[in-house]
């Protein structure tokens, strides 16, 4: 008999055990899109919109191999999402709305101005695009050129190396811009390679010429490259301090965790504590006073307790160091105004929680029961009320991985916070995509642990 | 039911009523004339900015006769060439304290504060308004479409939202507006585009719940097309919604302008509170106090007014709300 019960109770749990694991999995399925969200938003945002990085990091007068090298580290040579054609700066992509670039250094060229944007080839001849980089042999290029030719014209492109041609194609007469792609194989004796607008008769005019590089297969791309660099939890190298990106992270994180994860742990139970307060003292004049008080808190911006604090306590009365990261006691005033500006907001949300518990109908209950007051606020309420404020308590986790971007800059804490508002400053694009992406991750596993918690605790989630 | 429906069988709207709650309430009538007052000093601000600046600004064709207008109505001729008042520097009355001729002192370059506040209350009530045009619509489209018809295109918002939901907040604002490029318009694009998910989120679930009920159901039987059906019937009814979201996002917006602004992000050249305690916070410690204490009070007056107009607002308009505090 005994054994049959415990038979049946062990079938009860694998059971449970078996629907636990499929929840998971099932949630593990959902956090799928999310990463990949998150994943194209950090890429769109820093590759897409973000301009040419070499151009912004290097300057104008940058050489073109320090450019090139800089595109092939981050993988910026290649298309953007997919496609046959990468970037080289092998030759100089003008931009003819703006100017005519090296092309104006030859003769018979004309720049008809930036509202046309385009320049004139107007004497028969051969013009030679001016390369800065040799191409690497045996690899395919293709000139894109848009252009017109006038009537009667008779011109051809022409790459050639030495003496042999590598392509030639004739320009149609056209009155429209048309674009014409010259594909080619750079050959062995590089060096003599030249590439020609050979006119033998009319005017050309060139809109936009410019070189591609064929890359490996259609999807080496910059947004493949992009994934195969998070998988590999490798974030790129930064521009300002040419460190490995992952290793500033992992430098990093503990300093900021040295100060948000006590003042996020003081904070929360000063919080808690009031806001039961509060409940308890319900409609009163000191739950009426900590609700205004909340709101004065939240009020009073972030970078002002920042600098009256430091100004006061530090500068004026010297109870705390000023500046630096030496030994705990350089935490103690930070952490003091993180938890300080936190106050209010947290205060008045876990009022609003524990008062909306405060009207369930077990409270009723409890309280015909003849439960004391201070009883049913620990012992039912606050029990109760813990699944939204764990809630809140693991989606405030990714913020104490970021650490407090302003605290950790005013008080000189070399956590993530410093590292992120230096890569600000220093337009390090690669460091704060990294800092962001890894946030959001951190976000994204955070909820997947709360949601598998709840799960836990309560067996209906399972079953939606 | 509509709102008019309602009006003739109580007598009275849900604004009306929570207005009259408002009026009886002494602190939010205190916010509503706190809120007000910084209106019209913005307005204020906004009137002088133009005045000195109109003159060289480049508008469109289409623009040009009111720009005409703008100038007559300003009397932009009189101070032709001039520097506002805001950027009016005076080397030999640097660091003065406050006085009559300058009610608030004046900062390192001599410049009246008084007038730079007030310059700097027009960015706030600039970047709370544009940032606000920005998400609301974003967050009120995305948040019925969801709601309304549900299923794949449900998913996909859904989607769109819990990703923006899962980056680190101000990180992705300084991010976006970084790579828009510095100055105000990449604080608007920056916090417009961050800060819709919260109200994208609680009108799906409005939506959610009044697209079964006999008005809507009414509604869909007559044959009405379901742009009308969202935004005729159902959007009236979370009114709401919106203007609490509002009335709380701008303290926000405003508090993010001036730290983005503080770290170098946001406005460049022009006066934003977040520019001006920047550049008090190490005068402080020579005991220039009058700047950091007027940029603090005015930032913590207009959000403190929002926030308590906000709540009392919530508790007004939220009627589910108002049940749980009896």
């Amino acid at each position: 008999m005994a054994k049959e019960l415990r038979k049946k109770a062990l079938a009860g749990v694998e059971l449970e055990m078996r629907q636990m694991l499929k929840y998971v999995i099932r949630r593990v399925l959902y956090m799928v899109p999310t990463v990949f969200g998150v994943i194209l938003i950090t890429f769109a945002l820093f590759n897409m919109a973000g301009g040419d990085p070499a151009l912004m990091r290097l300057g104008k007068q940058a050489a073109a191999d320090t450019m090139e090298a800089y595109d092939v580290q981050r993988g910026l040579n290649k298309p953007l999402f997919a496609g046959m054609w990468g970037r080289t700066r092998a030759y100089e992509a003008t931009d003819f709305s703006v100017n005519a670039g090296s092309w104006s250094k030859l003769e018979g060229v004309e720049y008809a101005g930036r509202a046309k944007g385009y320049i004139v080839l107007s004497k028969t001849g051969e013009y030679e695009a001016d390369r800065r980089l040799p191409l690497n042999p045996g690899e395919d290029y293709q000139w894109v050129v848009k252009c017109r030719l006038s009537n009667q014209g008779n011109a051809r492109f022409l790459v050639k190396e030495g003496d042999t041609e590598l392509a030639s194609v004739q320009i149609p007469e056209s009155r429209s811009f048309r674009t014409l792609r010259i594909p080619f194989v750079a050959g062995a004796s590089e060096a003599s390679l030249r590439s020609l607008i050979v006119i033998k008769a009319g005017s050309l005019d060139v809109t936009d010429i410019k070189i591609q590089r064929r890359v490996r297969h259609i999807f080496d791309s910059q947004f493949v490259f992009y994934i195969s660099q998070i998988l590999r939890f490798d974030f790129g190298v930064s521009d300002e301090t040419n460190q490995r990106v992952s290793k500033m992270i992992k430098d990093g994180i503990l300093p900021s965790l040295a100060l948000t994860a006590p003042m996020f742990l003081v904070g929360l139970i000063t919080a808690i504590v009031v806001s039961l307060i509060c409940a308890y003292m319900r409609n009163t004049f000191l739950d009426r006073f900590f609700v205004v008080f909340s709101i004065l808190l939240m009020s009073i911006n972030y970078l002002v307790w920042i600098i009256l604090g430091q100004y006061l306590f530090a500068y004026r009365l010297h109870w705390f160091p000023i500046w630096g990261f030496e030994s705990m006691r350089f935490l103690v005033l930070p952490a003091i105004i993180g938890v300080i500006s936190g106050l209010g907001s947290n205060i008045r949300f876990y009022r609003t929680v524990i008062l909306d518990e405060m009207y369930c109908d077990y409270v009723r209950t409890a309280l015909a029961k003849g439960v004391s007051k201070p009883s049913l606020l620990f012992k039912h309420v606050l029990k109760n009320a813990m699944i939204p404020i764990l809630t809140s308590v693991v989606i405030a986790i990714p913020f104490l991985y970021t650490g407090s971007l302003l605290l950790e800059t005013f008080f000189g804490i070399p956590g993530l916070g410093s590292m992120s508002i230096n890569a600000i400053n220093s337009s390090d694009f690669d460091v704060i995509r990294a800092v962001v992406f890894v946030g959001a991750m951190i976000y994204v596993v955070a909820n997947l642990l709360t949601d598998i918690c709840y799960a836990a605790v309560d067996p209906r989630v399972k079953l939606k | 039911m509509s709102i008019e429906d309602n009006k003739k069988k109580h007598g009275k709207t849900l604004y009306a009523d929570a207005w009259s709650s408002i009026r009886r309430d002494k602190l939010s009538m205190a916010s509503l004339v706190v809120i007000v007052f910084f209106m019209l000093t913005a307005l204020y601000g906004t009137c002088i900015y133009w005045r000195y600046n109109i003159i060289d600004a480049e508008s469109p064709q289409m623009l040009k006769p009111l720009k005409v207008v703008v100038e007559k109505v300003l009397m932009a001729d009189r101070v032709k060439g001039q520097v506002a008042p805001y950027q009016r520097q005076d080397l030999d009355n640097r660091y003065m304290s406050p006085s009559v001729s300058h009610v608030m002192g004046t900062d390192s370059l001599g410049r009246d504060v008084f007038q730079r506040l007030v310059q700097g209350s027009r960015i706030a009530f600039q970047v709370g308004v544009i940032t606000s045009l920005i998400a609301i619509p974003i967050a009120v489209l995305l948040g019925c479409i969801a709601g309304y018809f549900g299923g794949w295109v449900d998913d996909v918002i859904v989607w769109l939202y819990s990703t923006f939901a899962c980056m680190p907040t101000l990180l992705f604002i300084i991010s976006i507006s970084m790579v828009i490029g510095k100055g105000l318009t990449g604080v608007y694009i920056g916090i417009g585009f961050t800060t819709w998910v919260h109200l994208c989120r609680l009108i799906r679930g409005e939506v959610m719940k009044r697209k079964d009920q006999t008005y809507v159901r009414a509604a869909q039987v007559l044959g009405y097309s379901h742009a009308r059906i969202i935004f005729r019937h159902i959007l009236p009814n979370i009114m709401h919604i919106i203007i609490i979201n509002f009335s709380l996002r701008f303290p926000s917006a405003i508090q993010t302008e001036v730290i983005l602004s503080f770290l170098g992000i946001g406005a460049q050249s022009e006066p934003s509170w977040g520019l001006m305690i920047n550049s008090a916070r190490f005068r402080l410690w020579y005991g220039v106090w009058w700047e950091l204490t007027f940029t603090t009070l005015a930032i913590l007056a207009i959000v403190l007014a929002f926030n308590l107009l906000g709540d009392a607002l919530r508790d007004a308009l939220d009627p589910r709300l108002r049940e749980v505090e009896r």
